[in-house]
C-alpha cells in the first residue's frame, strides 16, 4: 500500500504571451508582452489531504494546477520542480501521475452513466476481466453516489438528462476508475449552486481521506467547508500568501493582525485581504504594500521554514520510494480502438436525430433532382446529354456535400472529448477519429442505396440492374470524400464554420478540375491535367459518364437517326465518351481501383492531420 | 409563482435569493415584461402607482441578462463608447460621453482591460468576469431608474463582486431602485442588501429587510448558528431537497409551512414587508388564497419624458451603428485573411483552369461553362459566410432589441451598407482575375457590364441569406434553408438543366432564378459581339456570337432585363429581410 508523502517544490516562472491592440497597427499588434505568473510558490502535501488553492481571478491558481500537472505546454515556460515521493518527476511521467479534472464536463451525451464509466475503465485497464471491470465500476458509483442514476443518459444540451452536478461527478468518476493517487480538480464547483457544490467538495474531502491526495481550486467556498481542508492555499498575484492548515492560517493572519470577524466566512476574509485593489493608484498601493507585508511574515513564519526543511529533507533522502502511478495495465492499441467503437456506436444508436440526419440528407439531395427534373428523355434536341451531365454532376457534388455537413455536424463534440481523453493518456487522437470512420461506413452505404434507390429509378437512369450497382459504387466514394475531407481539415482548424466553407469550396474545386464536365479535359492546361490526376472526381465521373453513356441511343429531333442536322452532335452515347473522355470504356477496371484507393488514402491523411493536432493542441 | 406582494421604493436594493428553481429568473422576467417566464394569470405591478406598459418599463428598466451579448472584436472601451453614442441623450456632448465612458470603466475596475478586445468562444479576449463586468457596464451606462440584474455576480471573484454589490448599492442611492438575482450571496454581500426576498418553489419564505432575516427566522425557530452565513443557512433551509423521495416529502412540507406562516405574519402591513416587534397582533380570519401576484413597484423613478425623447433618434443610430459594425469586421484580421484568401484562391484556381491568353483561345463550350461557374461560384461562398455571421450577432441583436438601445430601421440600413465594402472587394477579388485570365471578351464596355452583373448576382445570394438567418430560428436550418434556395436556383439556371425541357414548376421557379438572370446576362455580354471560328475537319467556320445565344436561348430577353430583374430580386430579398426582422423575434438557439 502506498503510504508517502508527495512534495512539490516550485521556483517557477510562468510566463505567458499576448498581443495587444489592432491588427493594423504593427508596432503594437506585434508588440508581445511576457509575464511571469507564478513566483516563488512552495508547497507539500501528505497523502489523505485534500487541499484547496484560493485567489481572486488572475492570482495563478488554475496556472499552478497546471505546472503541478506538467501541462503548461508551448503557452510558456516553467522552471520548477515536481517531486513525487522524493524523487522529480519526468516529463513523460506527468501525465500517468496525475488525474486532472477539467471545470467543463465533456462527456457522451446518449450514454448512461454506467456505460460512460465502464468504457472509461475498459480504455484504462483493458487486462482486467469484464467481472472486475464491473466492480470496479460499481464501487466507483458507490463512491460518488452514483448509483441511483447509473442508468440514465447523461443527457446534453437538446435533452435533459441528469444534473449539472451529477454530471461532475461522473467526470470526476472517470478519473477515479483509473485509481489515481493525486487528483486534480480545476473549480469543480462553479456552475452548481451551493448545495450540490458542498456536496462535491465534501466527496473530495472523502476521497482523499482514502490515502489520496486532492488539490482543487475554488472559487468562494462557502463558511461550511472551512473545518474540511486540510490545507489552504491563498494565492494573489501569482505568489503564495500562505498555506497550512485552517487553524493555522486563522492564527497567521492574527498574528499579521487581521484579524477574522466572527461573523464572516474566513475564506471570503482572507482572499479580499491578499487581493489588489486596482481601480484608483493609491488603493493599488495601499493593498499591494499589504499583500507584501503579509508575504513577508510567511516567509518569515514556521510553517514555511518547516516547509523548506522538509522539502530539502526529502529531496535528500536516500531511500527512494516508488512513484505511485495511476493504475494503467494499457490495452494493445487494437483494443483500444475496438472500445472507443462501440462506445461511439452505442452513443449514436441512441441519437434518433443524428441517424435520420445521416440516413435522409442525401435522399433530400435527391429529391431535388427528381424534382427539377422528373424525367429524363432521349432526344438530343430535347437535353438528353446536357441533363444527364447536369444529374451526373449534381450526384457528385451533392454526395460529397452530404458528407461534410455530417462530419461538421457530428464530428466536433467527439473531438473534443477525444482532446481531453488524451490528455489524460486513455488513448491518442487518431485512434478515436479512426473508431468514428468505421463507424460511418454502414451509415454511408446504406444513406447512398436510399438515395440511388430513389432517385436512379425515377429520373430514368440507365435501367440495367449491374449499371445501378455501378452507380452506387461510384457515388460511394465521393460521399466518403465528403466526410474524410472534412475530418482532415476538422483536425487543424478548430471553428467548424470555417471548414464547411473551405471543404464545399475545396471539393467544387475538384469538381472543377477533375471531372471533365465543366472544362474538357484535354484542353485545360498542363498543371490542371496532371492535378486532375489526384482527385476522386476524374475517376467518379469518368465512371458514372460510361456507366450511363455506353451503347446508349439518342433521337434527334423526330424518330429519324439518319437525318441528323448540324446540332445533333452525337447519335449515340458512345461517340459522346469519345469526345469527352476518349478511351473511358476501357479504363473502367482502373478507375475504381483508383477511386477506392483514395479512400485508404485520405484516412491515412486524416490520421496525420491528427498527429499534427497533438503538437497543435499540446498545451 | 403564487402570493408575492411587495413594495419597494426608490433608492433601495432588492436582492431575490433563493436555490436554483426557486423562481427568481421568472420573477425578473415578469417585471421586466418579458413573456418567455409565462404570463400574469392574476396580479399586477406598479410602477410609480400605474400599471406597467412595456413603453415604460423600456424607458425605466435596464435589465442585465446572465449571459453576455457582444461583440467580439471590438475593444470594450470602443463597446461601450458606441452604446453610450446610442444610449446618452443627445445634449451629452462628445467629451461628456467619454467622461461618462471613463467613469463607468473605472467604477467597474475594467481599465486594465479597456483596450483589450472582449472576444468570444472562439477568439481570444477578456477573462469571463470582465466580459461579465462589461455587461453590466454597457447598462449602467445611461443610469437607469430601475437596474435589474440576473445574477450579476455570478462568475466574478469574492473581491470584485464585493464591490460590484457596493456599487449597485451607491447606485441605488442616488434615488435608484436596484434588483438584483443572486443564488448564493457571500455574507459581506448581503450585508449590503436593503431587502431580502427569500423565494423557495415560487412562494415567499421571507421579504423584509436583510439585517431583520436572521431575527425573523429566529422567531419562528430557525436559529441561525454562528459562525456560518445566514443567507446560506436560510437559502438552505428553504429549499427542496429533490436527491431522495424521503427527503423530497420532508423538505417540501418544511418550506410549505414557512411560506404559509410568513403569509399569517404580514399580510396586515401594508407594503408586506416583515418588520421587528409585530409578533402580537390579530391575525383577521382567512382569506382566499388565489394565484395573486401583485408587486407594486411604488417610488418616485424619474420617468423624464424629455430626457427619453432627446435620445439619437434615426439617422444618429444609424451612424453610429454603421461605425460599430465596419469596426467590429475590419478588426477581425482572421476572418479578413480567410475570406481574401478564399476569394483569391478560387479566382486563380478557376482563372488558370480556363486560361485564355494568348494561343489557347477558350472554345464555346468552356466558354459557356466558366461563365456558368463564374456566376454561380461566387455567390455560394458568400451564403454561408454571410449565415454563419449573422447568426453569431443574433443573440446580441435581440438582445439589444429588446432593450430598446435602437430601432429595427437604422440597424436595417447600417447592417445592409455595412456590408457593401466587404461585398465590393469580395466581388473584384473573384471576378476580375477570373475575366483577365481567361481572356474573356476584351472590350471595356462588356468588362464593366460583366462586373455589375457578378456584383448583382453575388448581392442576390447575400441578402437572400440575409432574409433566411433572420427569419429562421437556428444556424442549421438558417444554412439549410440557404443552400435550398441556392440549389433550386442553380438547377434551374440554365446550363446543368435545359430550361425548356422543365416542367411547369421549376420553370416558373426559373423565373426567380438568381443565377439564370445571371447566366443569361453574362452570355449576352460575352457573345453580343464576338466571332468564334470552330474547326470542323480542314475547314473553319465562323460562328457569330449572336447565333450561339440564340442556340442556348440566352437572348429571350434582351440584355437590360436581366440587371433589372436582378435588381428586383435583390430588393425583393432585402424587403423580406426587414420584414423579417420586424416581426420575428430574433431570439437565437444556436447548437454548434
Amino acid at each position: 500500500m502506498f503510504n508517502g508523502s508527495d512534495a512539490f517544490y516550485y521556483s517557477s516562472c510562468s510566463s505567458l504571451c499576448e498581443r495587444v491592440g489592432p491588427w493594423w497597427d504593427m508596432q503594437s499588434y506585434y508588440n508581445k508582452w511576457t509575464r511571469q505568473i507564478l513566483r516563488d510558490v512552495s508547497f507539500y502535501m501528505k497523502s489523505g489531504q485534500i487541499m484547496a488553492i484560493l485567489g481572486n481571478s488572475g492570482s495563478g491558481k488554475t496556472t499552478l494546477l497546471d505546472a503541478i500537472s506538467g501541462r503548461i505546454g508551448h503557452k510558456g515556460t516553467l522552471l520548477g520542480e515536481v517531486y513525487v515521493n522524493g524523487s522529480q518527476l519526468k516529463k513523460e511521467q506527468f501525465q500517468d501521475c496525475f488525474s486532472y479534472v477539467l471545470q467543463h464536463d465533456n462527456l457522451l451525451p446518449y450514454l448512461t452513466v454506467r456505460e460512460t464509466l465502464t468504457y472509461t475503465a475498459m480504455l484504462a485497464l483493458q487486462k482486467h476481466s469484464k467481472e472486475a471491470i464491473r466492480k470496479k465500476v460499481d464501487s466507483v458509483m458507490a463512491e460518488l453516489s452514483l448509483t441511483h442514476v447509473a442508468d440514465t443518459v447523461i443527457g446534453g444540451r437538446i435533452f435533459n438528462g441528469i444534473s449539472s452536478g451529477e454530471r461532475r461527478r461522473v467526470s470526476i468518476a472517470a478519473q477515479l476508475i483509473q485509481d489515481p493517487k493525486i487528483i486534480l480538480l480545476d473549480e469543480p464547483t462553479t456552475g452548481l449552486d451551493s448545495m450540490t457544490a458542498n456536496h462535491i467538495v465534501l466527496l473530495l474531502s472523502q476521497l482523499a481521506r482514502k490515502d489520496r491526495i486532492v488539490i482543487i481550486s475554488i472559487h468562494q467556498p462557502r463558511s461550511e467547508l472551512f473545518k474540511i481542508f486540510d490545507r489552504i492555499a491563498i494565492m494573489s498575484c501569482g505568489e503564495l500568501i500562505f498555506c497550512g492548515n485552517p487553524q493555522e492560517m486563522i492564527s497567521f493572519f492574527d498574528d499579521c493582525g487581521y484579524e477574522c470577524p466572527e461573523h464572516s466566512n474566513p475564506f471570503d476574509f482572507f482572499v479580499d485581504l491578499t487581493s489588489v485593489d486596482t481601480r484608483t493608484k493609491e488603493r493599488e498601493v495601499e493593498t499591494y504594500s499589504r499583500v507584501h507585508a503579509i508575504v513577508g511574515a510567511y516567509r518569515d513564519c514556521e510553517q514555511f521554514q518547516s516547509t523548506l526543511e522538509y522539502i530539502d529533507s526529502s529531496k535528500k533522502s536516500k531511500e527512494q520510494q516508488k512513484i505511485p502511478f495511476k493504475r494503467r495495465e494499457t490495452p494493445s492499441e487494437i483494443c483500444k480502438l475496438v472500445v472507443l467503437f462501440r462506445r461511439i456506436v452505442r452513443n449514436l444508436s441512441r441519437n434518433k436525430i443524428g441517424i435520420f440526419m445521416r440516413l435522409s440528407q442525401n435522399l433530400v439531395f435527391g429529391l431535388f433532382i427528381v424534382l427539377f427534373l422528373i424525367r429524363l428523355n432521349n432526344d438530343v434536341l430535347k437535353g438528353a446529354v446536357q441533363d444527364r451531365i447536369g444529374v451526373i454532376y449534381q450526384c457528385l457534388g451533392g454526395a460529397s456535400y452530404t458528407g461534410l455537413l455530417n462530419a461538421v455536424a457530428l464530428f466536433p463534440a467527439l473531438r473534443a472529448i477525444s482532446d481531453q481523453e488524451s490528455k489524460d493518456g486513455l488513448y491518442q487522437k487518431w485512434q478515436m477519429l479512426l473508431a468514428y470512420i468505421i463507424h460511418i461506413l454502414p451509415f454511408s452505404i446504406l444513406s447512398i442505396v436510399i438515395f440511388g434507390a430513389v432517385m436512379y429509378w425515377t429520373v430514368g437512369l440507365n435501367p440495367e440492374i449491374t449499371r445501378f450497382g455501378c452507380f452506387l459504387a461510384a457515388i460511394l466514394v465521393p460521399h466518403l470524400m465528403g466526410e474524410l475531407l472534412t475530418l482532415a481539415v476538422l483536425g487543424i482548424v478548430n471553428n467548424p464554420t470555417i471548414v464547411n466553407a473551405g471543404v464545399a469550396l475545396l471539393t467544387i474545386a475538384g469538381i472543377l478540375v477533375g471531372s471533365g464536365v465543366l472544362r474538357s479535359l484535354q484542353e485545360m492546361p498542363q498543371v490542371f491535367q496532371f492535378i486532375s490526376y489526384v482527385t476522386y472526381q476524374r475517376y467518379s465521373c469518368e465512371l458514372l459518364v460510361v456507366n450511363e453513356f455506353y451503347d446508349l441511343q439518342f433521337t434527334c429531333g423526330g424518330e429519324n437517326i439518319t437525318n441528323a442536322n448540324v446540332q445533333c452532335l452525337f447519335t449515340n452515347g458512345n461517340d459522346f465518351i469519345e469526345n469527352s473522355y476518349p478511351g473511358a470504356t476501357s479504363r473502367i477496371t482502373f478507375d475504381f481501383l483508383m477511386l477506392y484507393a483514395f479512400v485508404p488514402a485520405m484516412i491515412i491523411g486524416c490520421i496525420i492531420s491528427f498527429k499534427i493536432r497533438d503538437i497543435l493542441v499540446h498545451r | 409563482m403564487t402570493n408575492l406582494n411587495l413594495k419597494v421604493t426608490s433608492g433601495q436594493m432588492l436582492a431575490v435569493i433563493g436555490n436554483s428553481g426557486c423562481g427568481r429568473t421568472t420573477l425578473l422576467d415578469i417585471i421586466t415584461c418579458k413573456d418567455e417566464g409565462g404570463k400574469i394569470k392574476s396580479g399586477q405591478i406598479l410602477i410609480n402607482g400605474k400599471l406597467t406598459t412595456k413603453q415604460i418599463v423600456k424607458k425605466s428598466v435596464a435589465h442585465v441578462l446572465q449571459d453576455d451579448q457582444l461583440l467580439p472584436h471590438l475593444t470594450v472601451r470602443e463597446t461601450l463608447l458606441f452604446i453610450a453614442k446610442l444610449r446618452l441623450p443627445r445634449s451629452y456632448s462628445e467629451q461628456q460621453r467619454q467622461k461618462r465612458v471613463e467613469d463607468v470603466i473605472a467604477e467597474l475596475r475594467l481599465r486594465q482591460c479597456a483596450n483589450t478586445r472582449v472576444g468570444n468562444a472562439y477568439t481570444r479576449g477578456v477573462s469571463g468576469g470582465e466580459r461579465r463586468r462589461v455587461s453590466i457596464a454597457v447598462q449602467l451606462l445611461w443610469n437607469p431608474g430601475i437596474l435589474i440584474l440576473d445574477e450579476p455576480t455570478s462568475g466574478l471573484d469574492s473581491f470584485t463582486a464585493h464591490n460590484l454589490v457596493i456599487t449597485l448599492s451607491r447606485l441605488a442611492r442616488g434615488n435608484r431602485l436596484v434588483l438584483l438575482s443572486i443564488h448564493q450571496p457571500r455574507s459581506d454581500i448581503f450585508q449590503l442588501f436593503d431587502l431580502v426576498l427569500l423565494l423557495s418553489s415560487g412562494a415567499t419564505t421571507y421579504s423584509g429587510t436583510a439585517k431583520d432575516m436572521v431575527q425573523y427566522f429566529s422567531s419562528i425557530g430557525y436559529p441561525c448558528p454562528r459562525y456560518s452565513n445566514p443567507a446560506d443557512f436560510y437559502v438552505d433551509l428553504t429549499s427542496v431537497n429533490y436527491r431522495t423521495k424521503e427527503e423530497e416529502t420532508e423538505t417540501l412540507e418544511r418550506t410549505g409551512s414557512l411560506a404559509e406562516t410568513f403569509r399569517e405574519k404580514v399580510k396586515d402591513f401594508d407594503d408586506f414587508l416583515w418588520k421587528v416587534n409585530d409578533g402580537n397582533r390579530e391575525l383577521p380570519p382567512g382569506e382566499t388564497r388565489a394565484n395573486v401576484h401583485t408587486t407594486p413597484l411604488e417610488k418616485g423613478i424619474k420617468i423624464d419624458a424629455n430626457e427619453v425623447d432627446e435620445l439619437p433618434k434615426g439617422l444618429h443610430q444609424f451612424a453610429v451603428l454603421l461605425n460599430r459594425h465596419v469596426s467590429n469586421d475590419f478588426r477581425d484580421l482572421s476572418t479578413l485573411l480567410i475570406h481574401g484568401i478564399e476569394a483569391v484562391l478560387m479566382a486563380l484556381l478557376i482563372g488558370f483552369l480556363y486560361y485564355g491568353q494568348g494561343e489557347n483561345q477558350l472554345s464555346i463550350q468552356d466558354t459557356i461553362a466558366l461563365l456558368f461557374m463564374k456566376g454561380s461560384l461566387t455567390p455560394f461562398a458568400v451564403v454561408l459566410d454571410v449565415v454563419a455571421k449573422c447568426h453569431s450577432e443574433r443573440a446580441m441583436l435581440f438582445h439589444e432589441l429588446e432593450d430598446g438601445l435602437y430601432s429595427i430601421t437604422p440597424y436595417f440600413f447600417a447592417k445592409v451598407i455595412g456590408e457593401l465594402p466587404e461585398h465590393i472587394a469580395f466581388v473584384v477579388f473573384y471576378s476580375v482575375p477570373i475575366y483577365w485570365l481567361a481572356n474573356l471578351n476584351p472590350g471595356v464596355d462588356n468588362f464593366f457590364l460583366n462586373f455589375l452583373l457578378m456584383w448583382l448576382v453575388v448581392y442576390c445570394s447575400r441578402s437572400m441569406a440575409l432574409w433566411m438567418s433572420a427569419l429562421l430560428p437556428t444556424l442549421q436550418i438558417s444554412s439549410f434553408m440557404s443552400n435550398a434556395i441556392y440549389t433550386a436556383s442553380y438547377l434551374t439556371g440554365g446550363f446543368i438543366i435545359r430550361l425548356d425541357t422543365l416542367w411547369a414548376v421549376p420553370y416558373w421557379i426559373s423565373f426567380v432564378s438568381f443565377l439564370r438572370w445571371g447566366f443569361a446576362g453574362l452570355m449576352q455580354v460575352q457573345f453580343i459581339d464576338l466571332t468564334y471560328q470552330v474547326q470542323v475537319g480542314n475547314f473553319s467556320i465562323n460562328i457569330p456570337g449572336k447565333q450561339i445565344i440564340q442556340n442556348l436561348e440566352s437572348d429571350t430577353y434582351p440584355l437590360y432585363a436581366s440587371y433589372l430583374v436582378l435588381i428586383g430580386i435583390s430588393a425583393g430579398f432585402l424587403v423580406l429581410y426587414y420584414l423579417s426582422l420586424r416581426f420575428i423575434k430574433q431570439k437565437s438557439s444556436q447548437e454548434w
